[in-house]
């Protein structure tokens, strides 16, 4: 089995330190950080990214994959940055205001990272404007706000109204998700694109990059 | 006939003189804004919830006709629970606190949303053995002796009332949040994880049994576990049989010896997927049967598990936001559903803030003229 595989399997497994030790492995015998990046870890991830969006692996399998994965990453980091290994792109992500849910949020990222997309994480109770602005400051094609509460959801609109305003709608897309929301919900707010998984929202987010 | 006869005839498909008007409670926010509109007195805005005095003459000012959710039971969590720790305030204004589970929690003023979990106690063997295992033992200042004792001469019988069960794993998963029950679950000791969920489980079982000894009666018995969310469970349906079915069965098992035979359970989100684990082994009543945020659905349930099957739930409470015309369809889907028998229409969860006061008193007021 070629190490590769072997890191991808644990990745997929969530066996975080079996993880750590392969990619150290790697590295020590001298294979390229990218491709212990691409072949190893990103394919143990979307694996159970696919899994995940058939219903075929839940939450928890989805955790402990992103950290198993998140530990490797940290080791290839200096070496990926050496490369100058560019990410496939850069999206801002958080929970609406008003709202401190934050494990839907937490799976995007996860999922988006795992997609090799550089994310910005502003956390929980996140202002439009602080949306907008990072977005703006940070050269992000994607805002994603994520909410929990029916009483929350409505802050969305609020996100697709400030980047009119700041004159980025064209250019900045936004796309929510989350408990409470709908594709409907979607289309009359304006926002760009709904998903109701965490790995679709990281593969249509990997598309608005492109 | 009593509410109590109508919620049990219509849980054992008899004939009932009309609907009983049921519901899940409030959240606080809306029974502040409530007060604010000067819809009920101020005194109705704390303090509600656990079925006494107060919650009756809430009931009777809306219109119910009484709470599935109330129900009397043990202290039968974590005893005694961790003393509540606020450890730093950040420059935001939130408050980094250690709640009674041990779960260190983020709370910002003036936001009602469930607090975000920034870390967990319950890691390791260590912590479990040392600081949580003997928060979980039964012991005998967990049963209110004196109240079960006197509870048949005591208790209201124009309602029903239900013994609570407590929570096989949604406890469980409020004490290591739901990254820690993954990392232990999955990676770092399946083993440590098993022994966490039958630990609690045992001291669960061991309320119930007393209290049930007792001689107190009971209409129906009730868990909570809460394990659900949008897209299906939290945990995968093999795993959670494999941790919880066993603690079910020999609970349920107690109450059917007892005569209890209606056992609901108060799952949000989408639960199809873990309804065989509860129905194999002894639940039968599914509460509150999320339609209108989660899109959970009674009917499909039915038609794949049969009359076996009861519901209590499944009215889209947000209908009690909008207008009159939302609640009247939502009161001809429950008269549909209600015909099906077996099912008790009731919000699907507690209602929330922007409710309409005029609105639930229509509902409560339509459902009960419906007869089946």
């Amino acid at each position: 089995m070629s190490i590769y595989l072997e890191i991808s399997e644990n990745v997929r497994t969530g066996k975080m330190k079996m993880v750590k030790e392969l990619v150290q492995s790697a590295v020590d015998s001298g294979l390229p950080a990218e491709d212990i990046l691409n072949l190893g870890l990103l394919v143990g991830m979307n694996e159970i990214g696919e899994r995940f969006k058939n219903n075929e692996v839940y939450v928890p399998e989805v955790l402990v994959a992103a950290r198993a994965m998140n530990a490797g990453v940290a080791i290839l980091k200096p070496l990926l940055t050496e490369g100058n290994v560019q990410a496939v792109g850069k999206v801002c992500l958080g929970t609406v205001r008003g709202d401190m849910h934050d494990i839907g949020k937490n799976l995007v990222k996860m999922m988006m990272e795992g997609k090799g997309l550089e994310v910005i994480d502003l956390g929980t109770d996140v202002a439009p404007e602080a949306f907008v602005n990072t977005a703006i400051e940070q050269d992000c094609k994607v805002i994603c706000c994520s909410a929990l509460l029916t009483t929350t959801m409505d802050e969305m609109a609020e996100v697709v109204k400030q980047a009119e305003i700041a004159g980025v709608r064209e250019r900045i897309k936004i796309m929510i998700g989350g408990a409470p929301i709908t594709e409907e919900f979607c289309k009359n707010i304006g926002a760009d694109v709904y998903t109701s998984d965490a790995a679709s929202a990281a593969d249509a987010a990997v598309e608005l990059c492109r | 006939m009593t509410n109590r006869e109508r919620a049990l005839n219509i849980l054992h498909y008899k004939d009932v003189d009309r609907l009983p008007a049921v519901h899940f409670g409030y959240w606080g926010e809306l029974l502040t804004e409530w007060v604010e509109q000067g819809k009920i007195p101020k005194d109705f805005a704390g303090g509600i919830g656990d079925g006494g005095e107060m919650d009756k003459a809430l009931d009777e000012l809306i219109g119910w006709d009484f709470n599935w959710n109330n129900t009397k039971g043990a202290n039968n969590g974590l005893y005694p629970c961790f003393e509540q720790k606020e450890l730093e305030i950040l420059p935001d204004g939130s408050r980094r606190v250690l709640n009674g589970a041990g779960v260190i929690e983020r709370i910002k003023p003036g936001i009602a949303s469930i607090p975000s979990e920034d870390d967990y106690t319950l890691k390791d063997r260590e912590a479990f053995e040392n600081l949580y295992k003997p928060k979980m033992q039964f012991s005998p200042e967990r049963v209110n002796y004196d109240y079960f004792k006197n509870f048949n001469e005591t208790r209201d019988y124009d309602r029903p009332v239900g013994l609570h069960l407590g929570s096989v794993l949604g406890s469980i998963r409020d004490m290591t949040s739901v990254v820690g029950m993954s990392y232990l679950m999955y990676d770092e000791d399946e083993e440590l994880f098993a022994d966490i969920v039958d630990t609690f489980a045992e001291m669960q079982y061991k309320c119930v049994k007393e209290i049930l000894e007792t001689g107190a009666r009971f209409d129906f018995a009730h868990y909570w576990e809460d394990i659900c969310f949008k897209n299906g469970p939290l945990i995968s349906p093999e795993k959670f049989d494999e941790l919880c079915a066993k603690h079910y069965k020999k609970r349920n098992d107690l109450c059917h010896e007892y005569g209890i035979d209606i056992i609901s359970l108060d799952c949000d989100g989408v639960t199809e997927k873990l309804l065989p684990t509860w129905f194999k082994n002894g639940v039968n009543t599914m509460f509150p049967i999320e339609i209108g945020v989660w899109g959970d659905q009674f009917e499909v349930a039915r038609n794949k598990f049969g009359k076996g099957m009861l519901g209590v739930g499944g009215m889209d409470k947000t209908a009690l936001r909008k207008d009159k015309a939302a609640v009247d369809a939502e009161i001809q889907r429950m008269k549909r559903l209600a015909s099906m028998g077996g099912f008790i229409p009731c919000p699907d969860h507690r209602l929330m803030p922007g409710t309409k006061f005029e609105l639930v008193q229509y509902y409560a007021e339509e459902i009960k003229k419906i007869r089946i």
